[in-house]
């Protein structure tokens, strides 16, 4: 035994229990406050009133006039809706670990912010000018953060990955369960088949290049899985070297900035249903984040003067089915396969480790959990509603300010993503990584082209949403 | 077989998550990787409680261990931390 002394900061280690993961993950805070948020609205409806009153958005408008009576007159609500936010959000970051304090100020920025591209977005030429709010998010975001520059501090409110679990979990609660039922296998199949080749190919022209057995599982895994966090998921698994998830992260923002302006313009120049086009976008898009972008704006088409049929709602159900039910929910069986392939094929000898089968449940992304909750309290809710029930009764006061405020927290998540994306701060790849990787996003789009619109169109192009 | 011998229901001995080496604050992640807030956190189920190793120069799960392992044992002395390194 040998013996020496080194300092250590002594809060670099979390050791969280099981139960300490309820309060210490974003994922479980994204269903605490989603279906907190659902319980009071329904509490709400059953007693004969709505949310509605807080769940405050900009409505239609054509001249900047009306957009000031609209602002005048609703004034009140939405500095209720931002004080709601700002106490439910600062709750979250307190029990997660980080400052309030540095956090109120860059959430303030990002509400006014949001609440200019929500409207910008309801302006009734939005759509002949092409401003779809999740891609003026995105680029607003981006020249911000890349041409003009924001202090460091600020980064503290842009939680892109909170906003967007806790607007899928409250989109949850606008999709019917049995939809999941029905959909979720052919989901789970198309997206299966593209995850295996995209990741193969991936992964193994990365050993063709000579990359290392586990940098090429955790590129394959970003191609493949769900992007960053299954990169960083797999990393750990397979115990990568330090400077490989860097390299990764960088070419999946990469790619995945591209692919989100790239999918709604392909699939807006082809005619794709909505549905289609965001079952497309869910198979070939990476991170959830900025699916949801390229999914919400290419459903906004949906009736406009372009000619593409379909709602905005089947985008939007498609993609989710695909990305998080296909893809997401696979990503602790994915690390658990890989982690027992590196120890007993890769032959590791920096640990003795073995692999423990916790580790499904351990990196399973817990919001699904409140995804699937907010669904079946929901079809509870509806079940028993004639159409025009539905459509006159628990459409205005429940699901409505619920889409409201799904709407918020994604057009917060997608700002994000713009200002958090510095480009010339993202790690250099190197020409073998970035062919691999670029290798499977062709293989990846065009596969996840063939089944979405060739092999499995008319299925998504009919989903029943409502 | 090879496989079932790797595989493992619950761990036992020093983990990695007790040694001097291990750093695994979300907060620390975050800045290790740019980008990684920009499509996923460091507070996000699927990373666990991965972390570095500034030893090995590796990311890997707190609940790993190798022959390595150092044991953190930190005293508190005029309001410093001071970590006792013990390599096996």
């Amino acid at each position: 035994m040998s013996t020496n002394n080194t300092e250590t900061t002594g809060t670099d280690v979390i050791k969280p229990s099981g139960w300490q993961e309820l309060w210490s993950k974003e994922d479980w805070w994204a269903v605490w406050l989603g279906l907190g948020i659902l319980i009071l609205a329904y509490g709400f409806y059953l007693s004969g009133s709505s949310i509605a009153w807080i769940a405050v958005a900009p409505a239609k408008w054509s001249t900047l006039s009306q957009l000031g009576t609209q602002f005048s007159k609703n004034g009140i609500n939405y500095l209720a809706l931002l004080g709601a936010f700002l106490v439910l959000f600062s709750i979250v970051v307190s029990f997660i670990g980080q400052k309030p304090k540095a956090f109120i100020p860059a959430f303030i920025f990002i509400f006014i912010l949001s609440t200019i591209i929500y409207a910008a977005g309801n302006w009734d030429q939005a759509s002949h000018y092409n401003l779809e709010p999740p891609l003026v998010a995105l680029v607003a975001g981006l020249i911000i953060s890349n041409v003009i520059g924001l202090p460091r501090w600020l980064d503290a409110g842009f939680r892109v990955e909170f906003y967007i679990k806790l607007g899928i979990v409250l989109l949850g609660a606008t999709l019917p369960f049995t939809l999941i039922i029905w959909a979720g296998p052919v989901a789970i199949l198309q997206a299966s088949i593209v995850s295996l080749i995209t990741f193969f190919v991936i992964f193994f022209t990365a050993r063709k290049l000579g990359l290392d057995h586990r940098f090429a599982a955790v590129l394959g895994a970003g191609g493949a899985v769900c992007g960053v966090s299954a990169s960083i998921a797999v990393a750990g698994a397979v115990r990568a070297k330090k400077e490989h998830p860097p390299i990764a992260i960088s070419l999946v923002v990469f790619w995945a900035i591209i692919l989100i302006f790239v999918l709604p313009l392909a699939s807006r120049s082809l005619h794709l249903p909505t549905g289609v086009g965001g079952a497309w976008i869910g198979t070939s898009e990476f991170a959830d984040a900025a699916g949801l972008a390229a999914a919400q704006s290419y459903g906004g088409l949906a009736g406009a003067h372009v000619g593409i049929s379909g709602t905005a709602d089947q985008a939007l159900a498609a993609y989710t089915l695909i990305k998080v039910i296909g893809r997401d929910i696979w990503i602790g069986i994915w690390s658990f396969v890989l982690a027992l392939i590196a120890v007993t094929v890769w032959e590791r000898n920096e640990t003795n480790s073995k692999v423990q089968v916790g580790q499904i449940w351990w990196r399973f992304p817990k919001f699904v959990i409140g995804f699937l909750i907010a669904s079946v309290l929901t079809t509870l809710v509806v079940h028993g509603h004639t159409l025009a029930d539905y459509n006159k009764l628990v459409k205005p006061t429940l699901v409505t300010p619920i889409i409201s405020l799904r709407t918020w927290v994604f057009t917060f998540s997608f700002l994000s993503i713009g200002l958090t994306t510095r480009f010339r701060e993202l790690a250099s790849v190197g020409s073998k990584p970035f062919v691999a990787f670029t290798v499977g996003v062709v293989v990846n789009v065009t596969l996840g082209y063939l089944l979405s619109v060739v092999v499995f169109g008319h299925y998504w192009s009919t989903l029943v949403t409502h | 077989m090879k496989i079932l011998k790797a595989i493992q229901l619950r761990s036992s001995g020093p983990h990695c998550q007790d040694c001097a080496y291990f750093q695994n604050d979300p907060a620390l992640i975050e800045a290790a990787f740019p980008g990684l807030t920009t499509m996923s956190s460091g507070f996000a189920s699927v990373r666990d409680r991965d972390g570095l190793c500034n030893y090995h120069q590796l990311y890997l799960s707190a609940r790993d261990s190798c022959p390595s392992f150092a044991s953190r044992t930190a005293d508190r002395n005029h309001g410093e931390t001071e970590t006792s390194v013990v390599t096996r």
